[in-house]
This record gives structure tokens, C-alpha cells and sequence, in this order.
């Protein structure tokens, strides 16, 4: 039996967790369950000894858990698979299971006793393991979450704990998924897993536990509560309206066109004859499981690559803004000034340098300090660095510069991941209302609600290919085969 | 504030001077007749002072070039290769500027220094933007190639024309720089290096390729998704850096040796680097910082001739200031003084496992 | 002609040696995810430790001891700085540089003053004596002293060690992706604590070789900037045990090359010659191009959440 008693957590200012209890009995499925920000993600770091939290209690049968490290916690049955995947990419998969629980006493290196281990398991669990001696980092990445999981198996864990494990996977894999789950449950194993998708959370778990903005709202048994029941718990209040509806202008001109782009990379082709187009007034929906060639469509029109074939045509004089899938990574510069990070932007970039190439600092920063007023995004002024801004602030702060840069149109990579609704729909009324206005935006989704609830078109991209979506073909069904590779 | 900030390298100095004292004390030299040979070295006189700024030259413009470079997280460990390249280019045209009026001869000599230098910094540019070899060992390998072809410059084909010495002929005097108050080799040398410092101060903080520089060494990856060409702007910083570097060895060359030998450069631009970490890569702050490491070079020659310990010693000084300012400034230092600050604004700590643990 | 072959082999395997060390050691830094610059700075630290110990004491074993040994903390002082304090890498190793240079030179200066003569040991025999370096060929690859076939035999065993041994995995892990090897319970700090304390000692036997197993004197420049061509010999053998010995022998061949051509009396400036073994890492480098195959976290200073 694993129970928390009045855990609390502060960052800084924030408080993350306030005095939460939380308990799961051996042999459960308990899911964890509230929106982006809530606190989840807080409080199973601390159960899997990430972090210590600032007050409170945690016991497993007994002992107490909290020595502060995860090898601790790993040595008293406590495994976690976060969303941010712990796999050494560049080492074989063996070597990767072989790092798991088997990890003590030999020096020499049993691979064959890890595969074998690895290849019981895998049967138990229903899926097929990769070939011998392949790389992480050249499997696929539902397959890369299978072997973290096995990995995590691998120490006998009396707990195992799921980080929204679901994120990456097509919809026509998730039955498959969730039913692996579920079958995880045995000896007396606890399986806590963590979502914000209140329909998983239900289809697999036998009781479920809400945060909501670091406290716990409810905890019941899943067939005690419906997922209406759920989302209103979850919100607390009425939901967010969703976007008006807009009629796409056809003007006839094209924003933005792609034509037949290939682009190759490692010896694999990750963009094979891509061809899009986009028209002001309208927005383009990309359905795809991650992995099939979004992050290179937005780093191509990042500039960041370019394609060993094909073309691309912006409309005349217009600039593309990307809205890049990692913010602190790709998007922003977290040691340098917002100031400094709008100029990041070409356009801007254009805007706020003299003829003689000086930097109209004074300028940029009065520019800077308005759009931060009109974005509502929470700083110490211009002069703060981008590393001082909170995530949800942050990703602020890269919208607010796309519309800021007056480009003719917008492409947005998993733009609400890790957002709170009410920031969701904060993002998505400003991108309909630039789309009522006249621009035109690439929406890059792995979240098929957000593409259903803002594209005009919608298109699956399925191993660097994409495919139109007629209307009559707009339903989470079809287009999780589309997603999952199969053909029109 | 700016006080406070400069308080930091200072205190890793004045500790870095402390633990050599104690070594020299364990030793059996009195620290204090050390320190006290070493001021008087660097400041006793008016003439001495002169010579401090003089050796402080070649470090402000290595330290420049080293700064600009770091700035963009490209690692020039090769300032002095650059130097000798610049004082190659600058000492092979010199003896051929007799009769040039000596304004012309005298800009004719720096830009070709700094065409020696900025070659041999777009080399290691070009190899990292295109060949992705590690600019750190690009820069190294060509400091001992530079090193080779002065060498074998002063023993061939610029020997002095008598080939008595390994040394190149001397250069024309018009394009030797004046030296004002003689004996004191004060020269307009330093008015250039102090020049270009602020030059490159509104480079890096005030001008648009400046800010590109910073954002691509601050983080690359998010540089290319901006769109910056990361590429050419490697190969361009490396060789401005290159080129203030070899303009440094042609300044030297002009106006304080006056002809080329082998051993041009006792290390300024290894010596630059700790000059610019402690100058936390600011230009303006290197001219301050460079007197600074200048005096402990200037001072050292006068510790050999009372004290008996070996100018080498001022190396060991200048090695500690950098470990010191490094782990001043580490990021794991860093982390634990801002969570020490959070927590105190927390008002808690975290707390201890509770009884019952089987720790 | 034979003669000039003989040499010619022999003073490739001597030359390769020093490097082969340094870059061994710095292939198991490496693996762990630290760079060092200051390979240089241990080699030439331990040449000059070596040399002074065996002078003392008259005992060349000590005197290779205690090469190593210095080396072994001079990398202590850089894993402080680099792994506990997570200081830059670069900057880090290129102080320890300046510092072995700052130290072997007041060091030498002392012991130089003192004696008022340069100091030479009678370097360390090779194995087999002079008649198997007679013989063709084969004699002078194998007639060199016990540090060279001490290089030789950790060949296999760093390569298998690293590729095929649970530490080496885990070094390997702890070089790759630190927080995920910090998350399974290794411990990243040690890991690359030992990985730097190794590498001391192995560049201290390369210094020891240069003084005490092939010149028998200490020079300031002696190291000649052999630690810097480690590092790029680690990356032309693509962080691969047999790779870097190939690389080393390569390097090896072209800076004996200098002296059989200088042997030979042809007409070409000896700068070149010295020259040429930097401009050939450069070459070679500009080759065979990148740090794709490069441990994942190479460089990244790495502090535990």
C-alpha cells in the first residue's frame, strides 16, 4: 500500500502541491488525473524520488520513501517512465534493458541473460521486440516507450508509476497500449498512471485521483463517475468557450505553398514529396503521431533545413512565423532579455535595426514591454531573461512574437502542449481571430480535438507523406488509420 | 553594481596571490619580498609603469579577439597563432616600406597583420562551419603550425640580410611606430588597442551582427530556428577574431621589437583567456583586466632578479585566477546560492525523512 | 636502406606511444562525457615529476610512479572543477595547461639551479636488448622498453572494457545522456571522476615515457603539443579502442618521418617536418569531419537536479 499524507511543494513563488494526500492499494490501476499544471507532474516526481518535497509524509508498506533519489526509490520498488523519454539513444536496446534492474554484481556484461529476460517479458506483454544490436534511437518511439517500461519491470518495482504514456502513440495503437496496461497489474503491482485525458483515465484504471491547481479536488473508483463528471471536476468551472465559427475566405492568392519537398537526413528520407499549400483566412490542420516528419516540416520552414529537392513560395514580401515545438530549445534564447528574444524573429529583427546595422535597443524594448501587456504575459519587464519566465509564460512570449512579426502566415508545432485550458483556449481564439483577419496558419497537432476544433482542411502526415482528409472523412476514427499508415 | 561585479575577479586574484605566497613561504621565499619585487616590477616608476602598459598591449588585443570569439561559444585557443601570423605578414612587409610615408606604411603594415590573422582564424572557422572540426583543436594544431613558419621565415627566406641571427631584417623606419617620452616605449600602439576595445564593446552589445554572435553562443540550436546563418557567422567571427589578434602582432612588431625572431609571443593568447574571464568577456573591462595580468608579467622579470624565483611563477598565478573564477562562477555554485536564496524566501527548508526510515 | 626502414619503424612506435596513452585515456573521459584540454598539461606535469623522481632516487620505477601520480592529481583538480563544480570544460583544461606549465618550469628551474646541469637518466632499456633490434623489420617494432608494451596490452583491454564490460556500460551511460543514468541509480559524478583519475595516470605514463623512456632528459617543450594531438586522435579513431591506435600510429609515422628525412639530408626546411604532424591532424580531421559519432553529452557540464 503506497500512501502520501500532506505533501506540499513551492517553487519560488508558486506552490505546487498543497498538503495532498494520496493512497493506492496493491494490485490497482490508479490514475492521476487533472489538467496541464495541476500539480501531477510535481507529485509523482517526489513519489519516484526526483525531488523532495517541503512537508509531508510517504510510505510504502511501511517505510517511509523519502530519501530524495531515485536510486533510493528504485531500491525500495518505486519505477517511473516519465514523458520525457530516459533512453540512451545511441546504445543498442540490450544495453539499454541492461541498465535496468539487473544492473548489480557482474562485471561482465550478460546481454544474452538481459535478452532473454527482455524477450519473456515482452510475450507477457504482447509486443514484439526489435531486432538484435538496433539502436534506440532507430526504433520507433511507441516501441522506445514499450522498452522504458520493460526497463522499468526490470527492477521488480512495487510501484510503477506511467507519465502520460499515451502522448506519443497513434490512435489505433491506444486499445493495444491500455489493454498492456492493464495486464501490468499483478503480485500485488500498483500502477499509477498520469494523464490529462479523461477518457484513458476511465478505459483503464480502477480508481482515479484529481488534482486541480496543486490540491486534491476527488478520489472514487472509476465506475463511480462519468467523463463529463470528470472534466467539470477538473475545471472547476464553466469550460472555455471554443472558437467561433469562420467561413475561410477563398481570395484566390496562396500565403505559403510547398512543392514535392524531399528531405533526407541519416540515411532515412524524413519529408518525401511534400506538397501543401495555404490560403489567407484559412487553417490547415497536420494530424500525425509524433515522429512522422512535423518537427523537420517546421524546422524547413524555420530555415533551419533545407530540402535536397523541392520548393517552397511565401507569398510577396511575407515571412513565415514558426511556433517550434521546443520552446526552451529551439524557440527561445532563456539566457538572453525578452527584448533580446523578439528580435529572434526576422522580421523584428528587420524592424529594430538601423540601415547601419545598430540595434534600436530603446525601441525594441518600449515594442517589447507593450506586446507583453497585450499578450498578458507575466514578467519583470523587458529587460527579465526569457529564463526567469514560467513554461506557460514562456510559451506566451513565442506566440505573442509569430503574431507580432506580421507574417503572412503562421505555423504552429504543438503549440499547447504543457498549457493549461484556459491558456489553450487563449491560444486558440488568437489563432482564429489572425485566421478571421486574414492570415493564414499551419496548425502542426498530435492532438486530434485541437485539429478538429480550428481546421478548415485537415491533413495526416504519416512518414513524411501527407494526405488530404475530404470532409466526410473528419471523425477520430478514420483518421487514426490515416494516422496509423493505412491508405485512402 | 559594476563595483560588485568587479570585486569578484579581483578577489580571485588577491586569492590566488595568497596560496602562492603560502607555497612561496613553504618554500623558503618570503612572499613578502616576492610581492613587494613584483609591484615594484610593474609600478615603481614611471618607467616601469610605461612598460607594464606596454606588455599590457598584446593581451588587450588578444583578449579582445578571445572575448568576441567566447562570446559566440567559439572556443579560440589559437589568439596566439593568429598574433604570429599577423607579425609574420606585418614583419615581411616592413623592411619593404623604406621610403613609404610613414602614415601609409604604417596602415599598410596593420592591415596586413590583420590579414595574417584573420587567414588563420577563418581557417579554423571555415574547418568548424564546414568540416565540424572542433574549433578548439583546429585553433591548437595551427598555433604550432604558426609557430613553424616564423620560425622557419627568420631562418630563411627573411633572415636578416648579414644571417648572422635568426631574426628578420628590421623594418623600414617609417613604418615603425613613435615612441613618445623615450626611454619609455609609450607608443600609439596602445591608443589603437584601447580603440578597438570600445570598437568591439558597440560591435557585440549595440549592433545587429553583434547580437546574432550572442545568440548563436548562447544556443546554437535556437539560433538556426531563428533563421541565422550560424555558419557564416562562425567563419566571420573566428576570422574578426583572428584579425584583431594578428593586428595585435603587427602593432608589437611596429612598434616594440621592430623585426621578427622566433619566440614572439611568451603565450599572450593563452594568457588572454584568463584575461578574458576576468574581464567576463566585456571588451571594455579587458583593458583594465589586461594592465592587471601586464603588471604580474612586467613585475615578474624584476621577482627573477631579487627574489630568484622564475618569471614562470607568474603562470601558476595566472592559472589559479582562472580555476578561482571558475569555480566562483560554476553552475553548480550558481544553483546552490539561488537555492539557498528561494528557500529563504520560502521561509522553509526541505525537510528531514521522518522517523521511522530504515536509513 | 634497411637501416634507415629500422629507424624509420622504430621511432614511429616510439613517437605513437605517448599519444596512444594520453589518448586512451582520454577516449575513457570521453565515454563518460567530460572533454580535457589539459592532456597536455598532465603529460608534461608527469614527464617532469618522473624525471625528477627518478633523479632523486635513482630508480626509475619510482620515477614512473610518480609521473603518474602527479598527473593523477592534476586531473583531480580538473574533476573538481569540471565534474563537481561543473565548471567549462574548455576553459578548465586550458588553465590546468598554463598551470603544469607554470609548475614544470619553476619546478625545473629549482632542481636546474641547484645542480648547475641538466639532468639525465639513463632512459629505460628495451626489451630484448640490442640484438633483436637487429633484426629486420620486425626487430624494431618489438624491441621497445616495458611502457610501450604496457600500451600495447591496454588496447584490447580499455576497448573490450569499455564495449563489453558492466562499468564500461555504465561509463558509457553516464557519457550519453547523464540525467538518464542518474535516474537508473549510477552515480554520473563518480563515474567521471574515476574516468579523469584513469586518464591522469595513463597521461603521466606517456610523460614518463617521453623523459624516462626514450629521452632520458626534460626540456620545457617536450610534451610538444602531443596531448592536444590525442585529442584529435580520438576523434580520427572514432572513439573506438583500435581506432585510436591506428590513428596514433599514424600520427607516430609522421612525426618520425621528420627525422629520417632529416637523416637523409634532403633539402627541406626542418620546420616542416615539425610542422608536419599538426597540419596533418588538421587534414585528417577536415577529412574525416565530424563529432557525429561523438558520446551524446560531450562537453556538457552535467549538475544533478
Amino acid at each position: 500500500m503506497l500512501t502520501a499524507t500532506g505533501i506540499s511543494k513551492r517553487y519560488g513563488p508558486t506552490l505546487a502541491l498543497d498538503d495532498v494526500d494520496f493512497a493506492a492499494r496493491p494490485g490497482e490501476i490508479h490514475a492521476l488525473v487533472g489538467e496541464n499544471g495541476a500539480g501531477k507532474s510535481t507529485l509523482i516526481n517526489i513519489l519516484a524520488g526526483r525531488t523532495a518535497p517541503d512537508g509531508g509524509r510517504i510510505e510504502l508498506d511501511g517505510t517511509s520513501l523519502l530519501d530524495g533519489s531515485t536510486a533510493t526509490a528504485l531500491r525500495r520498488g518505486v519505477a517511473a517512465v516519465f514523458q520525457t523519454p530516459m533512453l540512451f539513444e545511441r546504445l543498442s536496446w540490450e544495453e539499454n534493458l541492461a541498465l535496468g534492474g539487473a544492473s548489480q554484481g557482474s562485471v561482465g556484461l550478460e546481454l544474452s541473460d538481459v535478452k532473454a529476460q527482455a524477450y519473456v517479458r515482452a510475450s507477457e506483454l504482447d509486443f514484439a521486440l526489435p531486432p538484435p544490436g538496433v539502436r534506440v534511437a532507430d526504433c520507433a518511439i511507441a516501441t522506445q516507450v514499450r522498452l522504458e517500461i520493460l526497463r522499468a519491470l526490470s527492477f521488480n518495482p512495487r510501484v510503477l508509476i506511467l507519465d502520460e504514456p499515451t502522448g506519443v502513440l497513434a490512435p489505433a495503437e491506444l486499445t493495444a497500449f491500455l489493454a498492456m496496461i492493464r495486464s501490468l497489474r499483478s503480485a500485488g503491482r500498483i500502477v499509477i498512471i498520469v494523464t490529462h485525458k479523461l477518457a484513458e483515465a476511465l478505459a483503464v484504471a480502477d480508481r482515479i485521483t484529481m488534482l486541480r491547481a496543486g490540491r486534491k479536488v476527488v478520489e472514487l473508483p472509476a465506475t463511480e463517475t462519468t467523463e463529463d463528471e470528470l472534466a467539470r471536476l477538473m475545471i472547476g468551472e464553466l469550460p472555455p468557450p471554443g472558437v467561433g465559427h469562420r467561413t475561410p475566405r477563398p481570395t484566390g492568392e496562396i500565403a505559403l505553398e510547398l512543392e514535392n519537398i524531399v528531405y533526407e537526413a541519416g540515411g532515412r528520407r524524413l519529408l518525401d514529396n511534400l506538397s501543401l499549400y495555404l490560403v489567407p483566412g484559412e487553417i490547415v490542420g497536420i494530424a500525425g503521431v509524433e515522429g512522422n516528419g512535423q518537427a523537420e516540416l517546421a524546422a524547413l520552414l524555420s530555415g533551419a533545413i533545407v530540402p535536397q529537392a523541392g520548393g517552397i513560395d511565401i507569398a510577396a514580401g511575407g515571412a513565415v512565423a514558426v511556433i517550434p515545438q521546443n520552446r526552451d530549445r529551439e524557440g527561445l534564447i532563456l539566457e538572453m532579455t525578452l527584448w533580446e528574444n523578439l528580435l529572434l524573429a526576422a522580421p523584428l529583427r528587420k524592424r529594430f535595426v538601423s540601415r547601419a546595422g545598430m540595434l534600436r535597443r530603446r525601441r525594441a524594448m518600449e515594442f517589447c514591454a507593450e506586446l507583453l501587456a497585450r499578450f498578458a504575459i507575466r514578467s519583470a519587464g523587458p529587460a527579465a531573461l526569457a529564463a526567469a519566465l514560467s513554461g506557460g509564460n514562456r510559451q506566451r512570449l513565442t506566440v505573442a512574437r509569430a503574431f507580432a512579426s506580421a507574417p503572412c502566415a503562421i505555423a504552429a508545432h504543438d503549440v499547447c502542449r504543457g498549457l493549461d485550458l484556459r491558456a489553450v483556449a487563449e491560444v486558440h481564439q488568437r489563432l482564429h481571430e489572425y485566421a478571421a483577419g486574414g492570415g493564414a496558419v499551419l496548425l502542426i497537432s498530435s492532438d486530434l480535438d485541437e485539429i478538429f476544433a480550428l481546421s478548415d482542411r485537415i491533413h495526416v502526415i504519416s512518414r513524411g507523406r501527407l494526405s488530404a482528409v475530404a470532409p466526410a472523412d473528419r471523425n477520430p476514427v478514420r483518421l487514426g488509420l490515416l494516422m496509423a499508415g493505412a491508405t485512402a | 553594481m559594476m563595483l560588485a561585479r568587479a570585486m569578484r575577479p579581483l578577489a580571485a586574484i588577491a586569492l590566488a596571490g595568497v596560496i602562492v605566497a603560502l607555497v612561496l613561504g613553504l618554500l623558503g621565499t618570503s612572499p613578502r619580498v616576492v610581492i613587494g619585487a613584483l609591484a615594484d616590477g610593474a609600478f615603481g616608476n614611471w618607467i616601469a609603469t610605461v612598460d607594464t602598459l606596454v606588455k599590457a598591449t598584446p593581451l588587450v588585443f588578444c583578449g579582445v579577439a578571445v572575448a568576441i570569439a567566447f562570446e559566440g561559444s567559439l572556443w579560440n585557443i589559437g589568439a596566439d597563432g593568429q598574433l604570429m601570423a599577423g607579425a609574420l605578414a606585418a614583419g615581411a612587409l616592413g623592411p619593404a616600406t623604406a621610403g613609404w610615408p610613414p602614415p601609409v606604411a604604417m596602415v599598410a603594415l596593420f592591415a596586413v597583420g590583420a590579414a595574417g590573422g584573420g587567414c588563420w582564424g577563418a581557417l579554423a572557422g571555415w574547418l568548424r562551419a564546414r568540416r565540424d572540426v572542433s574549433e578548439v583543436i583546429s585553433t591548437i594544431m595551427l598555433n604550432f603550425v604558426a609557430l613553424q613558419m616564423l620560425s622557419w621565415a627568420v631562418h630563411g627566406p627573411l633572415m636578416e640580410p648579414s644571417h648572422a641571427f635568426p631574426q628578420s631584417a628590421p623594418l623600414a623606419p617609417a613604418a615603425e611606430l613613435t615612441l613618445y617620452f623615450p626611454p619609455s616605449r609609450l607608443n600609439s600602439g596602445m591608443l589603437l588597442a584601447v580603440s578597438l576595445a570600445v570598437g568591439c564593446y558597440f560591435l557585440l552589445f549595440h549592433t545587429a551582427a553583434g547580437f546574432e554572435l550572442r545568440a548563436m553562443g548562447r544556443n546554437r540550436r535556437a539560433a538556426v530556428y531563428a533563421g541565422l546563418p550560424v555558419a557564416w557567422l562562425t567563419i566571420w567571427t573566428m576570422t574578426m577574431s583572428g584579425a584583431i589578434a594578428g593586428l595585435g602582432g603587427a602593432v608589437q612588431v611596429a612598434a616594440i621589437t621592430h623585426r621578427l625572431y622566433e619566440k614572439l609571443s611568451p603565450g599572450w593568447g593563452y594568457e588572454a583567456i584568463a584575461v578574458a574571464l576576468v574581464a567576463r568577456l566585456n571588451p571594455l573591462a579587458i583593458v583594465p583586466a589586461a594592465v592587471l595580468f601586464g603588471a604580474l608579467d612586467n613585475g615578474a622579470q624584476a621577482m627573477q632578479r631579487s627574489a630568484g624565483i622564475s618569471p614562470v611563477l607568474v603562470q601558476v598565478i595566472e592559472a589559479l585566477v582562472i580555476m578561482i573564477l571558475l569555480a566562483a562562477d560554476s553552475g553548480a555554485s550558481r544553483r546552490l546560492r539561488l537555492a539557498l536564496a528561494t528557500s529563504r524566501l520560502a521561509g522553509r527548508i526541505a525537510t528531514t525523512p521522518a522517523a521511522g526510515s530504515d536509513a | 636502406m634497411l637501416d634507415v626502414l629500422n629507424a624509420f619503424l622504430a621511432a614511429t612506435v616510439a613517437m605513437a606511444t605517448p599519444i596512444l596513452l594520453a589518448a586512451l585515456g582520454e577516449l575513457i573521459v570521453e565515454k563518460s562525457g567530460v572533454i580535457n584540454i589539459g592532456i597536455e598539461g598532465a603529460m608534461l606535469l608527469g614527464a617532469f615529476a618522473g624525471l625528477a623522481a627518478a633523479w632523486f632516487s635513482g630508480s626509475l620505477l619510482l620515477g614512473v610512479i610518480a609521473a603518474m601520480g602527479a598527473a593523477v592529481m592534476l586531473n583531480a583538480l580538473l574533476a573538481g572543477l569540471v565534474v563537481s563544480l561543473a565548471a567549462n570544460q574548455v576553459v578548465a583544461g586550458t588553465a590546468l595547461n598554463i598551470l603544469a606549465l607554470g609548475l614544470t618550469g619553476v619546478g625545473y628551474r629549482r632542481l636546474f639551479g641547484v645542480t648547475g646541469q641538466a639532468i639525465t637518466v639513463v632512459p629505460l632499456a628495451s626489451l630484448g636488448g640490442a640484438s633483436l633490434a637487429q633484426v629486420a623489420v620486425i626487430g624494431p617494432l618489438l624491441a621497445q622498453n616495458a611502457i610501450v608494451y604496457v600500451a600495447c596490452g591496454l588496447v584490447p583491454i580499455v576497448g573490450l572494457t569499455l564495449a563489453r564490460t558492466r562499468p564500461g556500460l555504465h561509463l558509457r551511460a553516464a557519457g550519453e545522456h547523464p540525467a538518464a543514468a542518474d535516474a537508473l541509480g549510477l552515480n554520473v559524478y563518480r563515474q567521471r571522476w574515476v574516468a579523469l583519475l584513469l586518464a591522469g595516470a595513463l597521461a603521466g605514463l606517456g610523460g614518463a615515457y617521453l623523459t624516462l623512456g626514450y629521452t632520458g632528459t626534460f626540456d620545457e617543450g617536450i610534451s610538444g603539443g602531443r596531448g592536444f594531438v590525442a585529442l584529435a586522435v580520438v576523434i580520427v579513431g572514432r572513439w573506438k579502442a583500435w581506432g585510436i591506435a591506428a590513428a596514433a600510429l599514424l600520427f607516430g609515422a609522421a612525426t618520425a618521418l621528420q627525422y629520417t628525412l632529416q637523416a637523409t639530408g634532403a633539402a627541406i626546411p626542418y620546420q616542416l617536418f615539425l610542422a608536419m604532424p599538426y597540419v596533418m591532424t588538421l587534414a585528417v580531421l577536415a577529412m574525416v569531419g565530424g563529432q557525429a559519432q561523438s558520446p551524446s553529452a560531450l562537453g556538457e557540464p552535467y549538475v544533478r537536479e
